[in-house]
C-alpha cells in the first residue's frame, strides 16, 4: 500500500466509512502500538496511549493537512501521548548518553505466551532485546515498525540527528548480538 | 549462529528482519485494543469545533525543571476558535476529578467523554464546572455554550 492509499483511506473515513477505518486500524495500529512499547509503557499505559491516538486520529480525520502522511502524524501523537505518561509517571524521558546503559536485570522481559516464540535462538533475541538500553529499544522498535517510519521521521520521533540514527543502528545491533550470544567467536552473552 | 562470513550491513539487516519476526510474534497488537481502536470511530462527528491542547502542565519546561512548584493538579488548556476550556486534573481513588473554567466566562452543558462512559454535567454562569468519577484513560468534554448557535466544542483527547 502506497501513502497515497493511506491518504484514500482517511479521507473515505472522514466521509463515514467504518470498512476505511478499520483498514486504517489494521495499518497502523502496530505502528502505534510499536511507539508505546518503544517507551517501555505497561500493556496498560499502552493501551491508553493506542486508545487516545487514534480518538485523536478520529477528531482529526477531516482536519489533516497531509492525509497522505497519516503514519507519521499516528506516530508523533503515539510518541507525545507517551511522553505525557512517562512524565506523569515521574520517569526520565532517555536521552543520547544513555545509549549503551545496559538494562537493569531487575526488568524482565515481559513473558511470552508458550508456542509464541520457536525456539531457542529466537527466546534469547526477545530477552536480548528485553536487555539492552531503553534508547537502543526505541530506534530498533521503529525501524523493525511495520510500515517503517522514514530516517526522517525517525529522526524526529527520537530527536536524533539523521546523520547518527545509521551508526546509532550499528551500535544497537552490536549490543543485541552480544547480548544474544550471535558473536562472531566465543558467543559469550554475559 | 555464524554470522560472521557476512558482510556486515547483510547481518545487520538479518538481523533486524529476525527481530522484527520475534517481536511480532512476541509482542503483538492484543487484540482487544485493536478492537478498541477500531471502536474510537463511533466517536467520529462531523459538524464539532476542535479545541486543541494548546497547554499542559505535564510537559511544562519550567514545572519539569522545578522553576515552578510541581505539587498542584495538573493543568491542561484547550483552545477553540471562540472559547478556550481549562481544567485541572487531580487523582481520585482510580479515577480522576477534573475541575474547569470556559473561557471566556459562559454557562454550559459540558459532555465529558471518557473509558467509563458519558457523564453530563453543566457550566455555572460564570463557566466553571466539577466533577469527579471519571475514569483514568482517554477523556474528552464536549460543550454546548448556552446560546451559541453553532456547533459543540470537543476538547482533544487526552489521557488523563
Amino acid at each position: 500500500m502506497s501513502p497515497a492509499d493511506d491518504g484514500v483511506l482517511v479521507r473515505a473515513a472522514a466521509e463515514g466509512d467504518q470498512a476505511a477505518w478499520d483498514a486504517l486500524v489494521k495499518r497502523f495500529g502496530g505502528l502505534v502500538w510499536s511507539i508505546a512499547r518503544a517507551h517501555r509503557l505497561s500493556a496498560a499505559d499502552a493501551a491508553d496511549v493506542s486508545q487516545t491516538a487514534w480518538l485523536r486520529l478520529v477528531e482529526n480525520l477531516g482536519r489533516l493537512r497531509d492525509p497522505d502522511r497519516v503514519g507519521a502524524w499516528l506516530a508523533t501523537t503515539s510518541r507525545n501521548e507517551c511522553l505525557r505518561i512517562i512524565r506523569r509517571s515521574g520517569r526520565q524521558v532517555p536521552t543520547d548518553l544513555d545509549l549503551d546503559t545496559v538494562e537493569p536485570t531487575a526488568i524482565q522481559a515481559p513473558p511470552v505466551d508458550a508456542g509464541l516464540l520457536a525456539g531457542e535462538r529466537d527466546e534469547a533475541l526477545w530477552q536480548a532485546f528485553s536487555a539492552i538500553s531503553e534508547r537502543c529499544q526505541r530506534l530498533l522498535r521503529l525501524l523493525i515498525a511495520d510500515p517503517p517510519p522514514s530516517y526522517e521521521e525517525i529522526g524526529d520521533l527520537l530527536e536524533m540527528p539523521l546523520g547518527s540514527i545509521g551508526p546509532t543502528r550499528a551500535r544497537c545491533l552490536e549490543h543485541l548480538r552480544r547480548k544474544a550470544g550471535i558473536t562472531t567467536a566465543s558467543g559469550g552473552s554475559e | 549462529m555464524a554470522e560472521n562470513q557476512q558482510h556486515p550491513d547483510e547481518a545487520d539487516a538479518r538481523l533486524l528482519d529476525d527481530l522484527r519476526s520475534v517481536v511480532q510474534r512476541a509482542d503483538p497488537v492484543p487484540a482487544p485494543v485493536e478492537a478498541a481502536a477500531r471502536a474510537t470511530f463511533i466517536w467520529r462527528t462531523v459538524d464539532a469545533e476542535l479545541a486543541e491542547l494548546a497547554y499542559d502542565s505535564l510537559l511544562d519546561a519550567d514545572r519539569l525543571a522545578g522553576v515552578r512548584g510541581d505539587d498542584g493538579p495538573r493543568v491542561l488548556t484547550f483552545e477553540g476558535p471562540e472559547f478556550s476550556v481549562e481544567v485541572e486534573v487531580a487523582e481520585e481513588g482510580s479515577g480522576r476529578r477534573l475541575v474547569g473554567q470556559l473561557v471566556p466566562p459562559a454557562p454550559a452543558r459540558i459532555e465529558v467523554r471518557h473509558s467509563g462512559g458519558l457523564l453530563r454535567l453543566g457550566a455555572d454562569e460564570v463557566g466553571r464546572f466539577a466533577t469527579g468519577g471519571v475514569a483514568a484513560g482517554p477523556v474528552s468534554l464536549r460543550c454546548h455554550v448556552a446560546g451559541a448557535d453553532g456547533p459543540p466544542l470537543d476538547t482533544a483527547w487526552v489521557t488523563v
